[in-house]
């Protein structure tokens, strides 16, 4: 796994306040789905659920040993999930176990459309409350996304849910497998982007929540995926209530001026101030040279 | 309200004037200062400690003159277009009606290199064409190499001599029609380069300098170096014409990196010294990015397409 560990110093739910815990989420690229924890957030791309379905398996008994409740969200008839789930889960057929469960799509994103990325994430915080208040560290939820995104009018509304679950998994106990088929194409890397952890190779950049509320970004940022980046900058609305939105660029590798310039046309349209903080050297270097002339709107932390 | 041999002149007044002795020098600087400090008028003054010093003992009063105490201005010619634009401005805020300005650019005779600087000379004519500024450059004739002259008297609508007669330059370039010397080839480029990427991606172009470069040059450097290739590569793959090809030259402190393509690379005269505007924005916001880095830049337009030259050296930058 070459993901980075990041240090998120805030109380878990349902944890010892005065034990100050430091939760650890997975940044960046990984090679390997195994070993998640109580806050990561994984894209996961595969060829077809055959080949989805021994990970999941995996990452549902690891969940469960780590004292999770686990959920596979998906369609089609129920006792087929379970029992699936069951035996990949290595926990025998299921009956009434509440530490696993099957949950249906319309449960959490509803039957509307499009979907309500705010009402799909409290459907998620709902459940993940519920499974501490069941005695459980958390909620791991595993899910194939393919078939709710497979429609391109749908997958901006989706990719907002991705960074909003993006943004509570970083504060609460809320880990997911987002699966998504190779047979989208090239569209699996505008939901790949908005995730903590993805497959190496499979996207230059990430944007991903930090745990104090600001979005981070990491890796390379330039020309060749410059609409990409854009695409998913417009994905992006501060918190409700937040009166700043703060961009980490400690993870960047590299950014060229016309990701910086993304970046100041995305804070002139924003409805809070945008604050840029901890750039590297070479992205410090390059605000400076495009000067405030061009780089106007961003606040700058520390450029 | 200007005066002098600039009155009733709009935008930049460009002169030259050439000496070969002190005396020379003073009898071309002392009037054209003391008019202008008499005038009340602003008077820039950019020429090295000795000459500096000379002038100082020369004029009758200083209050309103400035020398320039960053030599930084002088490092690259879009970073002195840039800061002197800024101090134009200041000035014209201030309510200056002319700003007199006269200094001496970097050339072999005064110990620079005046790579790049034929295409400042040039560009002046039309991007301080907003402000009623009167420059007056100075050049040694004793020791600044004949083809400074030579662009001298491309670059400058008009001459004075040091007993003050004044003529036009018959030999006078507007920039659109300006030749601009063809880069010195630097001696690693007759040799193999160390890696050759023929129509690769931005990023496999950075891993690579990233991997040639560690070590050999400051991370500085190697900073500026990354964000040169990686402009020049999106410009080569965008707007150029295939194939585009980089070849990274190194050797002790120092990085030698080229990035062609077989277009005719841009038209615009200016590129890389002003930021452009309109639909040649994208493209020329990063050569203008390029040119303001603490790395030798050259553009070199041939029969064969179209070069990004970029150099970086740990000691000499």
């Amino acid at each position: 796994m070459s993901g980075r560990w990041h240090g998120v110093p805030r109380l878990l739910a349902g944890g010892d306040p005065g034990a100050g815990l430091a939760v650890m989420r997975i940044i960046g690229p990984v090679g390997s789905y195994r070993e998640l924890g109580l806050q990561d957030h994984l894209c996961w791309v595969h060829g077809d659920r055959g080949d989805y379905r021994p990970h999941l398996g995996e990452f549902f008994r690891d969940g469960l040993g780590r004292g999770l409740r686990v959920a596979y969200l998906g369609s089609g008839d129920a006792r087929m999930v379970r029992k699936l789930v069951g035996r990949v889960a290595g926990t025998g057929p299921l009956r009434s176990g509440k530490a696993v469960r099957v949950i249906s799509f319309e449960e959490f994103y509803g039957a509307e459309e499009p979907v309500d990325p705010a009402a799909v994430t409290k459907r998620y915080d709902a459940a993940t409350q519920e499974a501490l208040a069941d005695g459980y560290r958390g909620l791991r939820i595993g899910a194939d996304m393919t078939d709710l995104v497979r429609a391109p009018d749908r997958q901006d509304a989706f990719a907002r849910c991705e960074v909003l679950l993006e943004r509570y998994s970083s504060r609460h106990p809320l880990s997911a497998m987002c699966g998504y088929r190779r047979e989208l194409g090239d569209a699996v890397a505008q939901f790949a982007c908005l995730h903590a952890a993805v497959p190496a190779g499979l996207t230059p950049f990430q944007v991903f929540a930090c745990g104090d509320g600001a979005v981070g970004l990491l890796g390379e940022f330039d020309q060749a995926c410059q609409s990409a980046f854009e695409r998913a900058l417009r994905r992006i609305e501060p918190a409700p209530g937040d009166s700043t939105l703060i961009f980490d660029l400690s993870q960047i590798q590299f950014m060229d001026h016309h990701a910086l310039l993304s970046l100041d046309s995305y804070a002139e349209t924003c409805p809070v101030p945008v604050v840029v903080r901890s750039a590297p050297p070479l992205v410090r270097r390059a605000a400076r040279v495009l000067g405030l002339e061009h780089l106007g709107h961003l606040r700058p932390g520390d450029l | 309200m200007r005066t002098g041999a600039a009155r009733g002149q709009v935008g930049h007044f460009h002169e030259a004037g050439f000496y070969s002795s002190d005396a020379e020098f003073r009898a071309l600087i002392v009037p054209f200062a003391e008019e202008g400090i008499a005038a009340g008028e602003p008077v820039i003054i950019g020429y090295d400690d000795r000459k500096n010093a000379l002038i100082r003992s020369w004029l009758t009063d200083l209050s309103a003159v400035t020398f320039p105490a960053d030599s930084g201005v002088y490092a690259t010619p879009t970073r002195a277009i840039a800061a002197y634009r800024r101090l134009f401005e200041l000035h014209v805020a201030q309510g200056a009606g002319q700003i007199r300005i006269t200094g001496e650019l970097p050339n072999s005779g005064n110990g620079g290199m005046f790579d790049g600087w034929d295409r400042y000379e040039a560009a002046v004519n039309t991007v301080w064409q907003d402000f009623p500024v009167w420059g007056l450059c100075l050049y040694d004739t004793a020791t600044a190499a004949p083809v400074v002259r030579d662009v001298v008297e491309r670059t400058h609508p008009r001459i004075v001599s040091p007993s003050g007669v004044r003529r036009a330059s018959d030999r006078f370039q507007v920039v659109a029609d300006f030749e601009a010397l063809p880069p010195v080839p630097d001696p690693l480029e007759q040799t193999s380069p160390m890696i050759e990427l023929v129509d690769r991606s931005a990023a496999e172009a950075r891993r690579a300098l990233a991997q040639i470069g560690r070590g050999q040059v400051t991370d500085t450097i190697l900073d500026d170096l990354l964000l040169g290739v990686s402009e020049a590569v999106s410009n080569a793959l965008i707007h150029g014409r295939p194939p585009a090809t980089v070849r990274i030259w190194a050797a002790p402190d120092r990085i030698v990196v080229s990035v062609h393509d077989q277009g005719r690379g841009p038209a615009d005269p200016l590129a890389g010294l002003v930021p452009a505007t309109g639909n040649a924005a994208t493209l020329g916001l990063g050569l203008w990015l390029i040119h303001q880095l603490d790395i030798d830049v050259a553009l070199k337009h041939a029969d064969d397409g179209f070069t990004v030259r970029l150099r970086g050296a740990t000691t000499t930058g």
